[in-house]
């Protein structure tokens, strides 16, 4: 059977619900999102003019649901506009509208009862090829489904989200027993190519993998704490970043999630797991129980493990719960001997943080060494009661836990055999298949070898080839089967495959430099040659965040003017040959994607964004304004496409030039691709990846697919507004001066701007060549590169990280 | 020479911005059926008397551009020989059109003259729709800003003047729940020409269809309304301002006309005189603090009459911004009036709108009305405009 998923339907408007339509429409999935309807029409109901017939009031819970993730953050959406796409209501009306959706995906309340008299009616309107999931976290798959006719528990499964949808990677499918194995195959290639997820295919065990190892992982830490006399703050500060955790550490992500939440899984599991030999873990713990009675839930009762606390000075503050006197402290900072080695070591990597927290000699290494321990020894024993692998559970925790490395990576990390004898020294229970292992010479868990990464395979007792996924290209095993082309410090241009070359950029945060430039001049000379065409994009966090401002300071501090005309007028070059080649150039920004990145990323013939893109001009921040053709491709953008005549006929084109002033002026920058779309920065035809680890065969397949009939783009003639433009902004500016919305000087940049989009001195109506416009760039960056508070600006910016407003 | 009488004064409700009553309809459309209802009001008049129809419109473009006078004169029914024309001193032209009115009725150089305001704020933006502001005005402060937002300068004279954000506040309250009993006591429905309105719809099978439908009361009206809201909004013209959509006028879209004659032309068709605008006057001052204008003008045409406040029966003063209203009624010191009910009796630009060019003649149609019911004598039209000026004009009910 042919599963196409167009259109969806979510049971449920809660906050997972509600969050999972919403990242549903950014996949650009119709949604239907229904919830029951009120348990009682009020009194207040009927002084707002409502009736039991009101859909206002029947589909109240669908409504307020929606309205939830309009104003979540971080944001579900991807564009608020998305909403349009969700059509709300509610069980006893809309039911029927199910009839035409390809997914249903339940999400209601976790009661066993109340889910199998839905899907029984779910049953009854639902196409005969409708896929329809459970998001259940707790419920075992075979319970909800047990008294499903054959052709609905065909189509059957579990798809359980992490919440927040939208940025959490991990999404766990649990196929029943009798779920069709082709449905399994479609939904995880649904879930990562469209969804953009990370697919772990799991047994319908208690709590899944994700929270079955997450869940004991923070049990422990607690009874660990107790059992050592630490304090909330001090485990927060040792279970931290040195250890490849989030920086909120175990109690700010159990405030987050809520305590409520959080020992509800507990208990949950400790019912449903009645072998797990560290079931006890699982039994809350007093002084938590004593939290739940007080309401002390997290973050959404304003208190939990920490307290957030504004003073009437309206200074911030943090107090932290004292678990043995129930009262909060101020928060202070614990310093570790251990914890402070490892952060100088931050820039080697996790793996060498983590060995030196573990081979440390502090309190804080004796915490490290047992919670660890702890977990390899867990993580292992449930191989094959949750998982037949290793790579399941790494990937597990670190996609739906933000681990950096998995419990066996961690492992590999502090070395196995070493662990193994911390394990026998704490009086540890050594797993006997880890002994196995050893003793078969085998020290560590994964291993590459010239074909690939293999891992080891506890029923095989022998490595295994990991199976690579087609869409999913590794730039450093391309550089380790010698596909460079050519490399300098700060960039390598590499053979993909299919006569597709990928520019990859890899300095500190991809800062654009001279190097950068240099490679991206000789990549297009050889693309040129040797090339279909090129993909400028790499497996950093940021594609890049722009340019490199310290080098820019130092061009100026030695009042080398001559240096930095020609710097500017090189990056201007390689952006405009990028523009021009004869070969697609396609860029694929991911994350920060900002001034210099952000023109690098509009100067391709095509874009291929990752969906999580955040990309602007905000060169003000730091005095200056873009100059590496920036504002003139932006100029391009949002005046191409209009009809021949119109500017010679008289068009206004004010609002379109403010839009851009805006941007620039403002410095915005999107929180999407789809906003960049909105900002101009990415052409709304472009198409989107939602799977990062696709994107740059996403990309890749953009190349293929324009480079048959490829021809370089036509010179642009841009229309511009001449000097009305300037006069506009100038009275827009003295508006935001009286109003403090700006600074003198903020006012002395935004002129540069609005100067360089009028086109310079000439004419409404005049057509501008695209050099005239990358001229005026050019020459506005200088001049404001010799002005002392722009110096301050980019001095600020280097020590602070932060823009100043002076 | 022949003095110049007004024997009737009228005006559409006043429709809120975009979500409205007049939001879907033209312009020039409202100003034709007000024309037209006031023209059905005086059925002694002849058409082919009137001279010339003469309409204040602020952003004179658009569907309110062209020669919008000449528009709604022929559109209303006139007969080719009455002229048009269209006025613009921003907030004031509605005034002046009745004020030029009068003085070439005065002069003998027209007979019977329609004269008011028309604008729609729905369609035309502050500003127009190409905003043009001249490259090389300079913006520092050594030549005046005549292109200043109209926010910034409430600001200003909130800042300048010390009127406070609860004062402010207060102000645009009681203007909403002053307007709000008007409407209740329906003291406005002798005045308002109702307007047979459009709106866009959408079927339910998806098509879309323009339906008519009788718009007869102003719209703007926020009642009730509470102080804590209202303190909590924000300015959107400074950080930490005081000037907010709770206490400013709003946008709003409408047409008010006046029919003005000589006296012996009202006596030989026999229509009775209602009132007549006996002195007008305007005065500058700098744009950034336009607001002040009242407080210029007020004094101005009060001395040109030979009057002073006590004369003056009743005021209306556009309500542009609570700061610049409330602090031109505390300089020409009738703050006592404004208590007893004798500024604003029935509400302003606050709850029931700001026209823009149609302001003037709106409030004069308010004015005599109010006049007519407390059989009073005198009152004051006054507004600030634009650019950093103000108005004013002394009505006396005959």
């Amino acid at each position: 059977m042919a599963y196409e998923i167009r259109k969806a339907a979510v049971l449920g408007a809660g906050v997972m619900g509600a969050t999972i339509a919403a990242h549903l429409t950014n996949a650009g999935i119709e949604c239907v999102l229904l919830d029951i309807i009120p348990f009682e029409f009020t009194e207040a109901d009927k002084a707002q003019g409502l009736t039991e017939k009101s859909p206002a009031w029947r589909n109240r819970f669908a409504e307020s649901g929606l309205a939830g993730v309009l104003k979540a953050k971080p944001a579900g959406f991807f564009t608020k506009k998305n909403a349009a796409m969700i059509r709300t209501g509610n069980f006893e009306d809309n039911l029927g509208w199910l009839a035409d959706c390809d997914w249903v995906i339940e999400v209601v309340i976790e009661n066993l009862k109340i889910k199998q008299e839905l899907f029984a009616r779910v049953e009854k309107v639902v196409k005969p090829d409708c896929i329809v999931t459970t998001n259940t976290s707790g419920i075992p798959i075979r319970d909800i489904c047990a008294k499903f006719g054959p052709k609905l528990k065909a189509n059957f499964l579990g798809t359980h989200f992490f919440n927040p949808p939208r940025y959490m990677k991990l999404l766990e499918i649990i196929p029943g027993a009798e779920t069709g194995p082709e449905l399994v195959t479609y939904m995880t290639r649904f879930c990562e190519e469209v969804l953009g997820k990370g697919v772990v295919v799991c047994k319908d065990v208690p709590n899944f993998i994700g929270n079955r190892i997450g869940i004991f992982d923070m049990s422990n830490a607690i009874r660990l704490m107790i059992d050592r006399n630490l304090k909330i703050d001090e485990v927060d500060a040792i279970i931290g970043k040195a250890l490849g955790r989030p920086g909120t550490g175990i109690f700010g992500l159990l405030d987050l999630v809520g305590l409520d939440t959080g020992g509800h899984v507990m208990s949950n599991l400790y019912e449903a797991a009645p072998e797990d030999e560290m079931r006890e873990v699982f039994v809350p713990v007093e002084f938590m129980a004593k939290m739940v009675e007080l309401k002390w839930l997290g973050n959404k009762t304003n208190q939990g493990f920490y307290k957030r606390t504004k003073g009437a000075d309206g200074k911030k503050g943090k107090l932290v719960l004292d678990y043995r006197t129930m009262e909060y402290y101020p928060a202070t900072k614990p310093q570790y001997e251990s914890v402070s080695a490892a952060r100088k070591k931050a820039d080697e990597g996790v793996a060498t943080t983590l060995k030196v927290m573990f081979n440390g000699t502090d309190a804080a290494a004796d915490l490290t060494r047992e919670y660890l321990c702890d977990n390899f020894i867990y993580a292992a024993n449930r191989i094959p009661e949750i998982c037949d692998t290793i790579v399941g559970i790494d990937n597990a925790m670190k996609w739906g836990y933000n681990h950096q490395l998995g419990p066996f990576e961690t492992w590999d990390a502090v070395g196995v055999q070493a662990a193994v004898e911390v394990m026998k020294r704490l009086k540890k229970k050594v797993p006997k298949k880890i002994e196995e292992m050893l003793k078969k010479g085998s020290g560590s868990f994964y291993v590459t070898k010239e074909d690939g990464l293999y891992f080891y395979d506890f029923e095989k007792k022998d490595y295994v080839k990991l199976e690579a996924n087609p869409r999913i290209i590794l730039l450093p095993e391309l550089k380790a089967r010698n596909r460079t082309i050519r490399k300098n410090q700060s960039a390598t241009l590499l053979d993909i495959g299919d006569g597709v070359a990928c520019l990859e950029f890899h300095t500190k945060m991809n800062a654009v430099d001279d190097g950068m430039i240099e490679m991206i001049l000789e990549s297009c000379a050889i693309v040129e040659k040797d090339f279909s065409g090129m993909v400028v994009g790499s497996h950093a966090a940021n594609f890049s965040a722009g340019a490199n401002v310290f080098k820019v300071l130092i061009g100026i501090q030695m009042g080398d003017w001559d240096i930095l005309e020609r710097l500017i007028a090189e990056f201007q070059h390689a952006n405009m040959r990028m523009k021009y080649l004869s070969k697609p150039v396609v860029a694929a920004p991911a994350g920060l994607s900002l001034g210099g990145g952000c023109e690098m990323a509009m100067h391709g013939a095509k874009c291929q964004p990752y969906g999580e893109t955040y990309i602007g001009l905000v060169e003000v921040g730091v005095g200056v304004i873009p100059a590496g053709g920036g504002c003139k491709e932006l100029m391009v953008r949002l005046t191409e496409g209009l009809p021949e005549g119109v500017i010679e006929a008289g068009l206004s084109l004010q609002h379109v030039y403010a839009k851009a002033f805006e941007n620039i002026a403002m410095a915005k920058v999107s929180t999407s691709a789809v906003e960049g779309m909105e900002l101009g920065y990415i052409r709304k035809t472009e198409n989107i990846s939602l799977n990062r680890d696709q994107q740059l065969w996403d990309a890749k397949q953009a190349v293929l697919g324009i480079a048959k009939f490829y021809r370089k783009p036509k010179p642009a003639m841009i229309p511009v507004m001449g000097e009305n433009f300037r006069g506009m902004a100038e009275a827009i500016l003295y508006n935001m001066r009286q109003g403090n919305y700006a600074s003198d000087y903020d006012v002395h940049v935004s002129r540069k701007v609005a100067y360089i989009l009028s086109g310079g001195d000439c004419a409404e109506g005049t057509l501008a060549s695209e050099q005239e416009i990358l001229d005026l760039e050019r020459e506005a960056f200088l001049s404001l590169c010799g002005e002392k508070k722009t110096q301050d600006r980019i001095m600020h910016m280097l020590n602070t990280g932060k823009p100043l407003r002076n | 020479m022949s003095d110049a009488v007004i024997v009737e004064a009228v005006r559409s409700p006043g429709g809120r911005y975009r979500r409205g009553g007049l939001a879907a309809t033209r312009g020039d459309e409202i100003g034709i059926q007000v024309l037209k209802g006031l023209l059905a009001r005086v059925p002694q008049l002849k058409p082919e008397d009137v001279d010339d129809v003469i309409v204040g419109c602020s952003f004179p473009e658009a569907e309110q551009g062209m020669n919008l006078g000449r528009i709604i004169a022929l559109g209303a029914g006139l007969p080719n020989t009455a002229s048009g024309m269209t006025i613009n001193r921003f907030c004031s032209s509605g005034l002046q059109s009745i004020a030029d009115a009068t003085a070439k009725v005065r002069a003998g150089w027209s007979e019977v003259i329609i004269a008011g305001g028309c604008e729609t704020m729905s369609h035309i933006p502050m500003g127009g729709g190409n905003f043009r502001p001249g490259p090389d005005w300079l913006y520092d402060g050594s030549m005046p800003n005549v292109y200043v937002s109209m926010g910034v300068t409430a600001e200003n004279v909130s800042a300048n003047y010390n009127v406070s954000r609860e004062d402010m506040d207060k102000f645009g309250m009681e203007s909403n729940r002053r307007a709000y009993e008007a409407i209740k006591a329906g003291k406005f429905k002798g005045e308002i020409i109702p307007i047979t309105a459009f709106k866009y719809k959408v079927l339910k099978n998806g098509k879309r269809v323009r339906e008519k439908f009788v718009f007869d009361a102003d719209d703007g009206v926020r009642w009730p309304t509470r102080l804590e809201e209202m303190a909590k909004l924000k300015s959107p013209f400074k950080e930490g301002g005081n000037v907010t959509a709770a206490n400013s006028s709003q946008m709003t879209d409408g047409a008010a006309f006046c029919l003005l004659m000589t006296q012996e032309k009202a006596k030989a068709i026999g229509l009775k005189p209602l009132a007549r605008l006996a002195y007008f006057a305007v005065a500058g001052c700098r744009p950034e603090e336009m607001g002040i204008g009242p407080a210029l003008a007020i004094p101005k045409v009060l001395k040109m009459a030979g009057l002073t406040t006590k004369d003056i029966d009743v005021y209306e003063i556009n309500e542009a911004f609570a700061s610049q209203a409330l602090y031109s009624v505390r300089a020409i010191g009738i703050e006592d009036r404004l208590a007893a009910g004798d500024v604003n009796p029935n509400g302003g630009a606050i709850a029931l709108g700001h026209p823009l060019g149609c302001t003037g003649a709106k409030l004069t149609a308010q004015l005599l009305h109010e006049l007519k019911r407390r059989k009073a004598k005198r009152g004051i039209v006054s507004m600030c405009i634009g650019g950093g000026m103000g108005a004013a004009g002394i009505y006396e009910m005959l």
